[in-house]
């Protein structure tokens, strides 16, 4: 009885031991590329602020409006810190990923590769709404500009019309991307800008078409009258 | 450069003289500018070899066949004889961004290749232009040793807006020359400073287009070379709709301003006060047409700027200065007044912006437009009853205004190049 004792415990302990000495390595693994990733993610973060400070990323960013974009959002870090650091967290972030990929866990590695398998929709979609954001706040103030010395007395409105059109549709682009509810989207956002189009047609074109006729001739008047006698020379 | 045009210029070899006359569907006006051209070169230039180009920029109205029409049949009519040599015709389109400054470069390579001792350009919607032009564009360089004559015309005191109130003045305060008509559109030069005109590489740039002129008489004075002005009498353009192109005249004019005071920093930051150049030509008072200003409009625009513009403003300007801007906005039509010190300011701050980036560069010139429409409101109004002696002598002190501040410029450039 006390031999199939020693022998069961005997067993299971060189059994456990087994699997230490086979995890070990991977565990050793795991370490090493946390460590290395540690230090790549420094290194990375480092060169690329050095070299976005080279390039005046901050002013370019002030130019394009995302430091202003920013301290709306009462982020007081600059753009290039900020970017820097993204990047530090990613290549953290995909560190902790391999790690735990090398531990060899067949539950794990299943969820790792799918994520592997998204990862470039995420960053796709960021960059989507990154380009969107910016395309937004250029077009949006060049409306504006152009508004105001056009004499449109409604400028601001046209100009965060634009604003607003570009940002959705740039978040539409990168939702569909992502794949959430595609369908969805599509349909939401034809339904929604084919209704503005329709309600603006059916408005000018019948509902308000005296409405429409009165404007424009006041406008083309307005526009005759005051062109008429300015003959400034400015150059 | 053109095949024709090198085969052209291969078969003249050398010239003494060349007159530039750049063009786009100006048949109405460029006949009168090259019988102009013509008689002054025989009268005044006989002797000389001289050479007419006109730089077109594809007109499709025929003004190139009335270049190649336009004779002066009998020169004793304008009391003079044939010259001695025949006045060499060249017409020739101009390759590059369509305008007036691409048609130059032309003008520029022609000169260069034919070793020309003294050069004009002049426009070619000009109505007021005699003979007398090509005598005081010319000899200055041809017998005088001057490398650069600047047009000095007799204008209607509201023309010229926005010579009189942002390029003279800051060029005056910058680079320290008393030079009245910066971007007069006529100018004398030497072949020498051609050949280092067309040295820059600046052909893909505002310069080629409106910007020309601003570069030109930059270039002479910063370049070191010797610079004078030559009374012209009126100058008197062919009628278009001078509201219609503002936009982009003014952002091209401005931005080659900016630009240049980038470019020479080192040589404008350490110059004080302002000198005369010498003037040439006979000084006289002109009658000029009346110029019709709607006041009312050019307010509601700077308004409507101050409403909507000042969230783009606050970035370039310190707060103070935004402030006092808010408060001219608030006056009523009757008491609207853009003091010359706050315009002196805004003219510095967006250079500073504009050297700094900031703000993209188009929007910030853009954004300035309703700021000039307030200024030349405030400027026509109090100067509704003045004389054009008046008129002048309030120029001349904006332009002390803008020597004085100078400081607060060169501090803050300093500073924001110090990242501060």
């Amino acid at each position: 009885m006390g031999e199939i004792w020693q022998a069961a415990v005997v067993d299971s302990f060189n059994k456990f031991l087994e699997k230490v000495i086979t995890f070990l390595p991977n565990l050793l693994a795991m370490l090493t590329i946390l460590i290395v990733g540690f230090v790549i993610a420094w290194l990375v973060k480092r060169f690329v602020l050095r070299i976005l400070n080279a390039v005046q990323f901050d002013r370019a960013s002030q130019r394009w409006g995302l430091t202003h974009f920013l301290s709306k959002g009462s982020i007081r870090y600059s753009p290039a810190l900020l970017l820097s650091r993204f990047l530090y967290w990613i290549i953290v972030l995909i560190t902790f990923i391999l790690g735990i990929n090398a531990l060899e866990v067949a539950a794990v590695q299943n969820l790792i590769a799918q994520f592997f398998n998204y990862l470039p929709h995420i960053f796709a979609a960021i960059i989507i709404l990154v380009i969107g954001y910016l395309i937004a706040v250029f077009l949006g103030q060049a409306t504006l500009i152009a508004a105001v010395n056009a004499q449109i007395g409604s400028a601001r409105l046209l100009s965060r019309s634009v604003r607003w059109f570009i940002m959705i549709l740039s978040f539409t682009m990168a939702l569909y991307h992502l794949g959430i509810a595609e369908k969805v989207i599509v349909v939401a956002f034809s339904i929604t800008f084919g209704g503005i189009v329709l309600a603006l047609a059916i408005a000018f074109g019948w509902g308000g078409r005296e409405l429409a006729k009165g404007f424009l001739e006041r406008l083309y008047n307005r526009r005759e009258k005051e062109e008429g006698p300015d003959r400034i020379s400015h150059i | 450069m053109e095949q024709s045009l090198q085969t052209q210029l291969d078969g003249i070899k050398t010239a003494d003289i060349l007159v530039g006359i750049p063009s786009y569907n100006n048949v109405r006006t460029i006949g009168h500018v090259v019988r102009a051209v013509i008689a002054g070169l025989a009268k005044y230039f006989p002797k000389a070899k001289a050479v007419l180009v006109n730089s077109d920029g594809g007109s499709s109205d025929g003004t190139q066949e009335e270049v190649r029409r336009v004779q002066i049949d009998d020169f004793k009519t304008i009391l003079t004889s044939h010259p001695v040599h025949p006045i060499h015709r060249i017409i020739t389109p101009y390759h590059g961004i369509p305008g007036k400054g691409s048609a130059f470069r032309t003008i520029f390579e022609a000169a260069t290749l034919l070793r020309a001792k003294a050069c004009a350009v002049v426009d070619s919607d000009l109505r007021s232009i005699t003979p007398e032009w090509m005598e005081l564009l010319l000899r200055p360089v041809y017998d005088e040793g001057f490398d650069y004559v600047a047009p000095l015309y007799a204008r209607h005191k509201f023309d010229g807006t926005i010579t009189n109130s942002i390029v003279y003045p800051l060029t005056r305060a910058l680079y320290g020359k008393r030079v009245r008509q910066p971007i007069g559109g006529d100018f004398g030069f030497s072949g020498e400073l051609a050949k280092f005109y067309l040295s820059k590489a600046v052909w893909e740039t505002d310069v080629a287009r409106f910007g020309i002129d601003i570069w030109m008489t930059t270039l002479a004075i910063t370049g070191g070379y010797q610079v004078c002005q030559s009374f012209m009498g009126a100058k008197l353009h062919d009628a278009k709709d001078p509201g219609s192109d503002l936009g982009p005249m003014f952002t091209q004019v401005v931005s080659s301003v900016y630009g240049l005071m980038e470019e020479y920093h080192p040589l404008w930051k350490d110059v004080k006060g302002s000198e005369p150049v010498p003037v040439f030509g006979f000084s006289y008072e002109v009658g000029l047409e009346p110029v019709q200003v709607n006041l009312e409009r050019m307010i509601k625009n700077f308004r409507l700027g101050i409403k909507d513009l000042m969230e783009i403003w606050r970035r370039v300007l310190p707060s103070e200065t935004a402030l006092w801007l808010e408060s001219i906005g608030r006056l009523s039509d009757e008491a609207f007044h853009f003091p010359q010190d706050l315009w002196v300011r805004l003219i510095y701050d967006f250079a500073i912006a504009y050297s700094q980036g900031s703000v993209h560069r188009d929007h910030l010139l853009k954004s300035m437009i309703p700021l000039y429409l307030g200024r030349v409101a405030s400027f026509v109004r109090e100067n509704m009853e003045s004389s054009a002696t008046e008129v002048e002598e309030r120029i001349e002190s904006l332009c002390k205004v803008f020597e004085e501040m100078k400081p607060y410029l060169t501090e803050r450039w300093a500073k924001g190049k110090g990242g501060g």
